[in-house]
């Protein structure tokens, strides 16, 4: 065990009172404090992720659960590659992600910018912004279902009024998506629009007025100041909403039930199907194991290609 | 045409009042959607969209009757005070087992030597099981729990929320637990108190921020859970999402009136907890976000 460097390590966070070592009488404190967490993290979370993994190399039928367990090898990855349902979850999820994330943090950032005015009622606007993403995801799923109805619902009702087509808004394959998008964002830009707005409210206000004092207008500010000083907590919430993003499921369910046909299916509703409702417990594993991949990949690539890009701009 | 700058400043005012506005519209809309729909007649639903009480349609309380003394009463009371009591207990019990977590890690230096983590790794392995897709650990959950009796029960249902909310306690109150002074603590330590004694009697009372704000967090999150639900409940532990979801996908076609005062059961005690503590919940998310 090496000591020397342990101040390092722990930097970032305030840890102005941790003792060098635990004491001898916080020995038994310092281990009963935190073990159950551990435990219950490693039972019902390391576990079950290695159970899925174990699972995805085997044919288990639900319908004979007792010793219906039988080892495949990659047999269900084999299948998975060539499974055109499954690529369209997959396109599915990744045009969801994209868009439903970008779409959040521009109208997210557009809001913490305004709130960040000094304006009226800002904590009338506060709670207002934030209800949205405090609701229930089946409930709003099922509102969304009335609001774009194509023909009873108010939305296309007030595109008429304004002298616009009806938009097929749940039954052309494509429109649904959007709607989806258009759904979740309703739903998601609340957690941008607050966590932007604190990381706008924790920049030090010198540096704008000094920008100011030397003449510079609000979009050279905010070009060259507010969005480059703020890049550590954009990159924060695009990632957490983005990994939110990627388990899409419930709105969905509600909303479209996946159609029109297979068209708004994400890869979490044909693992759901497929080992729920078909009984296929270890092809429905292998169709979870390889969303944990795309996640993993997709937040390694967005993490990389941002760091050479940060690096390309200082360099 | 050259503005003054204070003519300039009275636009810009404006403009930033009248987005704000624009978007709470956007925010409130659906909500008054819901409640104005829960208050139609079927007729007025299929007519095409009514907006407004009295003037273009007859409000009546036919939904609400029926929804709360009509054939699906009995199943809405249940799943309703199923979702309370699995949401609160899994919500209690994440923010206790995760609030002694989030002190020690605060408080307690750790090394372990297999895996050469100290403090800061343990808390980030912690949250990143929150960023797994959870239909990965689903299925396995769904086998332990048909081999432990868990399924549909429960005990099983608060041990799964609980689990599933336990890494944003031990995230947010190991923050808030960090930016306690340590001093009143230590002189307690000092004149007798044993860890745990110092941590209730001091600690706690301190922290009480941030354990509301953990609690609801948790609340929210298990309050509006759907996944879970649906793999591992089908009847006696079943929550009020899950009987919205089924609802909504019944083949008579949707019943709006009954469909919106059914979602507003699950709505509004959201809105609710908004409106009182929405420093609190502001506070939880910032300090998961901004690191």
């Amino acid at each position: 065990m090496r000591s020397g460097d342990e101040p390092a390590a722990l930097s970032g966070t305030r840890r102005q009172g941790m003792p060098k070592r635990v004491s001898a009488r916080d020995r038994v404190p310092s281990f009963a404090f935190l073990m159950p967490t551990v435990l219950l993290i490693l039972a019902l979370s390391l576990f079950p992720l290695l159970f899925s993994l174990g699972l995805s190399f085997t044919s288990w039928d639900l319908s004979r659960f007792e010793g219906g367990v039988r080892f495949v090898g990659l047999r269900n990855f084999a299948t998975l590659v060539s499974d055109g349902r499954f690529w369209n979850t997959a396109r599915v999820t990744l045009i969801f992600v994209v868009g439903s994330v970008g779409l959040q943090y521009a109208l997210g950032l557009g809001l913490a910018l305004l709130l960040n005015e000094e304006i009226r009622f800002r904590r009338f606007f506060r709670v207002v912004f934030l209800i949205p993403m405090m609701l229930t995801p089946a409930a709003v799923g099922y509102v969304g279902r009335m609001l774009f109805n194509e023909s009873m619902g108010p939305i296309n009702d007030i595109i008429r009024h304004v002298g616009g087509p009806a938009i097929p808004w749940l039954s052309n394959p494509r429109v649904a998506l959007l709607s989806l998008i258009l759904l979740d964002t309703w739903e998601w830009v609340p957690f941008m629009t607050i966590v932007l707005l604190a990381g706008l409210q924790s920049l030090p206000p010198e540096v704008f007025e000094s920008a100011r004092v030397d003449g510079a207008n609000d979009w050279n500010i905010f070009r060259r100041i507010t969005f480059p000083m703020l890049a550590p907590v954009s990159v924060t919430v695009i990632l957490i909403r983005a990994l939110e993003a990627f388990k899409l499921f419930d709105i969905v369910m509600v909303m479209t039930g996946g159609g029109p046909g297979t068209a708004t299916e994400t890869v979490t509703m044909y693992a759901y199907i497929v080992g729920m409702k078909n009984g296929n417990l270890g092809y429905a594993s292998a169709i979870a194991y390889s969303l944990l991949i795309m996640v993993v990949i997709f937040s390694s690539v967005f993490l990389n290609s941002l760091r050479s890009r940060v690096a390309a701009a200082e360099g | 045409m050259q503005l003054t700058r204070r003519q300039s400043r009275a636009i810009r005012r404006i403009t930033t009042h009248a987005l704000l506005v624009l978007w709470s519209l956007v925010c409130l809309f659906p909500i008054y959607w819901v409640l104005i729909t829960s208050f139609k007649f079927p007729i007025a639903v299929f007519q095409g969209p009514k907006y407004f009480p009295w003037l273009d349609f007859q409000p009546t309380l036919d939904a609400w009757k029926f929804l709360l003394t009509g054939s699906p009463s009995g199943a809405v009371l249940r799943s309703w005070l199923n979702s309370a009591l699995l949401a609160t207990s899994s919500a209690a019990l994440a923010v206790l087992i995760g609030g002694l977590a989030g002190y020690a890690l605060t408080r307690f230096r750790y090394y372990w030597p297999v895996l050469r983590w100290k403090n800061n790794d343990i808390a980030f392995y912690i949250i990143s099981q929150r960023m797994l897709p959870a239909v990965v650990v689903i299925l396995p959950y769904m086998i332990m729990f048909r081999v432990l009796g868990l399924i549909d029960t429960h005990a099983g249902m608060i041990l799964a929320y609980t689990v599933f909310s336990l890494p944003f306690a031990v995230w947010i109150l190991r923050d808030f637990f960090a930016g306690l002074p340590v001093d009143v603590e230590e002189s307690a330590l000092i004149d007798g108190a044993s860890r745990l004694q110092a941590f209730r009697a001091i600690v706690l009372p301190l922290a009480a921020p941030g354990l509301i704000a953990a609690f609801l967090f948790c609340l929210v999150f298990t309050w509006n859970d759907y996944l879970f639900a649906l793999m591992l409940t089908f009847s006696r532990a079943s929550t009020l999402p899950m009987f919205i979801a089924g609802e909504g996908s019944q083949s008579y076609g949707p019943q709006w009136w009954y469909l919106s005062a059914l979602s507003l059961l699950s709505i509004a005690p959201m809105i609710l907890i908004t409106l009182l503590v929405e420093r609190y919940i502001t506070r939880g998310l910032v300090v998961g976000a901004i690191k």
